[in-house]
């Protein structure tokens, strides 16, 4: 980031926090209801550090994205290996298309009942929710990528003495689809991420930052709960970032065709 | 002799549930070392010819052998050099050379040493670590070479493997061809639809007619190489096959 950018970067979020501080004072001036930067970031410094009782930031942080872990590799795991073997055998995606295309339109959130009577009060609950909101992306992206692999290569492949299904897969099939498959990943990891927040109000763990925005309220803290708010969207920022870097390593291959 | 290389029998081959008649009882003997071109119109079924030696197609008659042995599927004996490269993008200039020994579970330290020696014959030292799209078209082509020559095959076929590269370079990949031709002593069949390029590379020449591909000649050319493409012999016989085609 050379030096204009950064002025760019500091104005943007001066600005946006200048006017909720002023729209703060000006309209609603409840501490109750709503909390200004002036209060939140104090706040947030707070909590880091541990210093208000019950809310301990860096543990919810934690619990949050072991949440996330638990149920986006397993995620990762089942919608990249049933993508793979969906896309390149079209009897078992005609077989599978019709169950993903009822089950994905239900938002993951919808799940939470049936995972709490399913799984009780758990991490298990929470990782659940996190696998059914990100396994689509990653296996729609899989088995596009997988299908969308040009014959040519399979047939260079073939005729160069890769007469095995295992070679083929490992060595044209598993490459060709790492571009479309990381595209899912990131998707999915964007929504694993929202999903840890949406499972978590609910109340499966008594740590993690989605429970402490519910907390907070409880608490009639809002300074409280958007702290907590800013935690997940930084998180979530830092997420995305390992898997741009990701990306951009494993597919160097490809920088020539995208266009910058 | 030709019993015990590649030999085409009685094959024939039909499209779209037996509506399009594209290959019409071909006979054919390939030598060993022999460098044969298939010349005919565009669509007329050559490539189909060469996919079905290559096995990554299926004749509806006849068969086609190799030393003896019928061909039934794809193989390291028979190695394909598609128009398009066909190289693997996510491979290294290296990497696409290797992949034939790779497959063969060939060990590393050897499998580079044969690269190697493969890299330098197709002039590309120092491209070894090259992405396919950072190369120009003559340059891709010359891996595929490689690529397909580490493989050690019986045949080599090609299919238009020139086609996509412009005229200069088109011609100075052809003599590059005749070289690493006689250089490996490999059997090269080779698809084209270009008459200069079949008399200038070839020691015979088949000509098929338009689809369905039946052999309407065989033209041996006997000018001696390196070819004038200028010199008499070579113009003249250009203009024979090119009377044959039309």
């Amino acid at each position: 980031m050379n030096l204009k950018n950064l002025i760019i970067f500091i104005f943007s979020i001066g600005s946006f926090f200048a006017i909720w501080e002023i729209y703060y004072w000006i309209f609603i001036n409840n501490p109750f209801i709503l909390a200004p930067p002036s209060r939140v970031i104090p706040t947030f410094y707070d909590l880091l550090a541990g210093n208000i009782q019950g809310f301990y930031m860096p543990l919810d942080a934690i619990y949050s994205l072991y949440h996330y872990f638990l149920g986006f590799t397993v995620a990762v795991a089942v919608g990249f290996s049933v993508g793979l073997i969906a896309g390149w055998y079209k009897r078992v995606e005609r077989f599978l298309y019709p169950i993903i295309e009822l089950i994905r339109p239900i938002p993951p959130i919808a799940w939470i009942p049936i995972s709490i009577l399913l799984l009780k009060l758990t991490h298990t609950a929470a990782a659940f929710i996190i696998f059914i909101g990100s396994v689509f992306p990653i296996l729609l992206n899989t088995i596009y990528g997988v299908s969308s692999i040009e014959k040519k290569y399979i047939e260079a492949a073939l005729t160069l003495g890769a007469t095995k299904t295992k070679d083929i897969f490992i060595k044209v099939i598993i490459p060709a689809s790492m571009p479309a498959f990381l595209t899912g990943l990131r998707v999915g990891s964007g929504v694993a991420w929202m999903c840890v927040v949406a499972a978590e109000l609910f109340g499966v763990s008594h740590y993690g930052l989605g429970y402490k925005i519910e907390l907070g309220r409880l608490y009639h803290s809002p300074d409280i709960v958007i702290s907590y708010m800013l935690a997940i969207g930084i998180v979530g920022l830092f997420l995305d970032r390992i898997y741009r870097t990701l990306e951009a390593s494993i597919v160097k291959w490809r920088r020539g065709y995208l266009i910058e | 002799m030709s019993e015990n290389f590649l030999t085409i029998v009685n094959l024939s081959k039909w499209y779209g549930n037996g509506n399009i008649h594209v290959l019409d009882n071909i006979n054919l003997d390939v030598f060993r070392g022999e460098f044969v071109s298939l010349l005919g119109p565009s669509g007329c079924g050559k490539t189909t010819l060469l996919r079905i030696i290559a096995g990554l197609e299926k004749q509806d008659k006849g068969e086609v052998r190799l030393k003896g042995e019928q061909i039934v599927g794809p193989g390291q004996d028979r190695v394909m050099v598609f128009q398009d490269y066909a190289l693997f993008p996510w491979r290294t200039v290296l990497g696409n050379i290797l992949f034939g020994l790779e497959v063969r579970k060939i060990k590393k330290e050897e499998a580079l040493k044969i690269a190697q020696n493969y890299i330098k014959l197709v002039n590309l030292e120092g491209f070894e670590n090259s992405y396919p799209h950072e190369l120009s078209g003559g340059m891709k082509q010359r891996v595929a070479l490689a690529r397909a020559l580490v493989c050690d095959p019986e045949i080599l076929l090609m299919d238009e493997p020139l086609a996509a590269l412009d005229a200069q370079t088109r011609n100075m990949m052809q003599s590059e061809l005749v070289r690493i031709w006689s250089a490996t002593k490999k059997t090269i069949i080779y698809v084209t639809h270009s008459i200069e390029e079949a008399v200038y590379l070839s020691d015979r020449v088949i000509i098929f007619t338009p689809r369905p591909a039946k052999v309407k000649k065989i033209v041996k050319v006997d000018i001696p190489r390196p070819r004038d493409r200028f010199s008499r012999e070579f113009v003249e016989l250009r203009a024979k096959i090119y009377e044959q085609l039309h």
